[in-house]
């Protein structure tokens, strides 16, 4: 019956593309496969009764805590304008660089990532801030686009991000489940820490790529990305520059670095951030209960969607488990010829496609714990495995014409913008980011030095 | 990914429309707004747990780090809040339309179309899904109230802490099943005109 499974992923891919809510989709179109699968007796009923404990067990994750809080803090920096300030001053300074522009927006949007971690956010406030300044200041469109797509979807790799909590959670549990499955029962474990910990250095390097990509264009071709040297910094802007830069770096590093010398755990340091972020905010004087209000509303909308997915998706993976969908993908994988590389390279060519169609969370909730356990299980190193997945993701987000930052941009950039140029910007991000990948496939230790030193 | 129009053109098509028997039609839009006014009162409500959630987490790091003792109670009541936040949020959620949707063809549809795509996904992948999801939750949280389960720590939450947290089992289909009603008969209505 595996071909069931097959017919019921296809299935919701189609039902997806209709658009309708994803969550909605991954539960209801399971179910109904289920029933047919009961009726016509193919399908163990008794999967589908494992789905309170499921859902329960999601309610009660510990990991997943840290979640709602990180989402909490990006909304409350969000919505202090922070990110405003921070692009009016910092330019002003870097306008005399040839590029600096490009390099501020590439350094905000890190930070920004740093904070949220949400890609659409990110985007969306990057292209109707960043946007217009880069535009008036004779900035190419493309070069415009380009950095503001690709340093707004860093917010998947830079930690801490709340995709790497929701994939450090998987990771975990498939790591388990693979060493178990191999007769290890004192298995080693992954934490959001070593995720967190894995993709700074990886992190890191692709902004410095992005930043050395801007500079050598703005040397080989100064039309692209003009500099003003008339304009001269004044005091006022380095003092909106202490007031609005020092004190959210200070709160991301101090997040970090409590999580990464295991002096705080996840949910703690995200507690303190939205704590930190809050004192931040009413600091900048933007606080009120009315925009208290607006924050915690926005939480937990996006908290919702977000657990609504996992919801979703656990009801999924229990149908597609009932029909033997897991056995089938590890049957397939495990035949390969070449073994171990040509599994990952067709899961990572596989992820890349449905990354067109599926956002980071649905991948990480119904495809990362299918194909996980299996590769974890050949051997491959879980953290690396993990920022592995998500610079390809992000990647893949990146990649016209489906790319979803393309689209968030393509919606809030003007309409004198042609979706060609978007195009055109964004390439050579993407083959940095096609480079970046190849170097950790080639030098892994490049992801787990950092973890590994930290932790041993 | 952005919230479709579908919703606000429904409310703009829905006053303009004229009903033969138009004293029903106000009844059946008082009926629905009241839905969703409740919807809306509990979103909103349990929105303020997340601002509870991080106050109580920078307590327990303050009691932790600087006078070195802890509650489990006090944990525990964290992951109380977090479950209660989204399994009340899902259906506020959707009262805005903010379920993330890939939307890179349902944008290009006409709003006729939207509305099906709509109409059906409605009847056929959530309805089912609530009625499931209460049924099957039924004996598991009855069982729970009816062994009068308590936290598995000691010095966990008190008694109704955990059967209270496993009834939004129940809770959470039935809102979303209300707020499907809702939303469901909007649509039925704009389709019909």
């Amino acid at each position: 019956m595996e071909w069931i499974a097959l017919l019921l992923f296809l299935t919701i891919i189609v039902v997806l593309l209709l658009g309708f809510p994803v969550a909605f989709t991954l539960a209801g179109t399971s179910l109904i496969f289920a029933f047919f699968g009961i009726i016509t007796g193919v399908f163990e009923q008794s999967f589908l009764t494992a789905l309170p404990d499921r859902i329960f067990g999601i309610m009660t994750n510990a990991t997943l805590l840290a979640i709602p809080m990180f989402i909490f803090m990006g909304i409350t920096l969000e919505k202090s304008k922070i990110a405003e300030n921070l692009l009016e001053s910092l330019s002003e300074i870097f306008l005399s660089i040839k590029g600096g522009l490009g390099i501020t927006v590439t350094l905000i949007g890190m930070l920004l990532a740093a904070s949220t971690g949400i890609v659409g956010a990110t985007v969306v406030t990057m292209g109707l801030i960043a946007l217009p300044t880069m535009l008036k200041k004779g900035y190419s469109v493309e070069i415009a686009t380009g950095t503001i797509c690709a340093s707004g979807t860093l917010g998947q790799i830079i930690p801490p991000s709340i995709v790497l909590v929701m994939l450090g959670d998987v990771i975990s549990s498939s790591y388990q489940y693979a060493q178990l499955s191999q007769g290890n029962f004192s298995p080693r474990t992954v934490s959001v820490g070593d995720l967190f910990a894995g993709a700074l250095i990886p992190g890191l390097i692709l902004v410095a790529l992005y930043i050395m990509y801007i500079l050598i264009t703005a040397y080989i071709n100064p039309k692209t990305m003009p500099s003003n040297k008339t304009e001269k910094p004044t005091k006022q802007d380095f003092k909106t520059i202490t007031t609005a830069l020092i004190a959210p770096l200070f709160l991301i590093f101090s997040v970090l670095g409590s999580i990464l010398l295991g002096i705080a755990t996840p949910t703690e340091a995200s507690g303190i951030g939205a704590t930190g972020a809050l004192l931040i905010s009413y600091a900048r004087k933007t606080l009120s209960i009315k925009q208290l209000s607006d924050i915690s509303q926005s939480t937990l909308k996006i908290t919702s969607m977000v657990f609504f997915i996992l919801i979703g998706a656990s009801l999924f993976s229990l149908v597609f488990r009932g029909f033997s969908g897991d056995e089938m993908i590890h049957d397939f994988l495990i035949n390969l010829p070449g073994e171990k590389i040509t599994a990952l390279l067709i899961t990572m060519i596989a992820i890349f496609i449905l990354g067109f169609v599926l956002d980071f969370i649905e991948i990480t909730f119904v495809v990362v714990p299918i194909v996980a356990p299996i590769l974890l299980t050949m051997g491959i190193d879980p953290i690396w495995l993990a920022i592995m997945i998500a610079i390809n993701l992000q990647t893949s987000f990146l990649t016209p014409p489906f790319g979803f930052a393309l689209f968030y941009l393509r919606g809030v950039a003007p309409k004198s913008i042609t979706t060609q140029q978007i195009y055109k910007g964004v390439i050579p991000f993407i083959l940095i980011q096609i480079f970046m990948l190849i170097i950790l496939a080639l030098y892994p230790d490049l992801v787990t030095w950092l973890p590994n030193y930290i932790y041993s | 990914m952005k919230s479709l129009p579908c919703l606000s053109y429904l409310r703009q098509h829905f006053g303009a429309i004229k009903y033969t028997n138009k004293a029903q039609h106000i009844i059946t839009k008082k009926k629905l707004n009241l839905i969703d006014n409740c919807i809306s009162v509990i979103g909103k409500s349990a929105a303020w747990l997340s601002l509870l959630m991080v106050i109580t987490t920078f307590l327990i790091v303050i009691l932790r780090y600087i006078f070195g003792f802890g509650f489990v109670w006090l944990h525990e009541s964290l992951i109380w809040m977090h479950g209660t936040i989204f399994m009340l949020g899902i259906s506020y959620t959707m009262s805005t339309d903010e379920h993330v949707k890939v939307d890179i063809l349902y944008r290009s549809f006409t709003k006729k179309t939207q509305l099906w795509v709509n109409f059906f996904g409605f009847l056929f992948l959530v309805f089912p899904f609530c009625i499931f999801l209460y049924k099957t939750s039924w004996d598991f949280v009855l069982n729970s109230w009816s062994v009068k389960e308590i936290s598995r720590d000691a010095g966990g939450l008190p008694y109704p802490g955990l059967p209270l947290l496993k009834t939004m089992l129940l809770i959470m289909p039935a809102l979303i099943g209300i707020k499907s009603v809702s939303i469901f008969i909007r649509i039925a209505l704009a389709l019909k005109s």
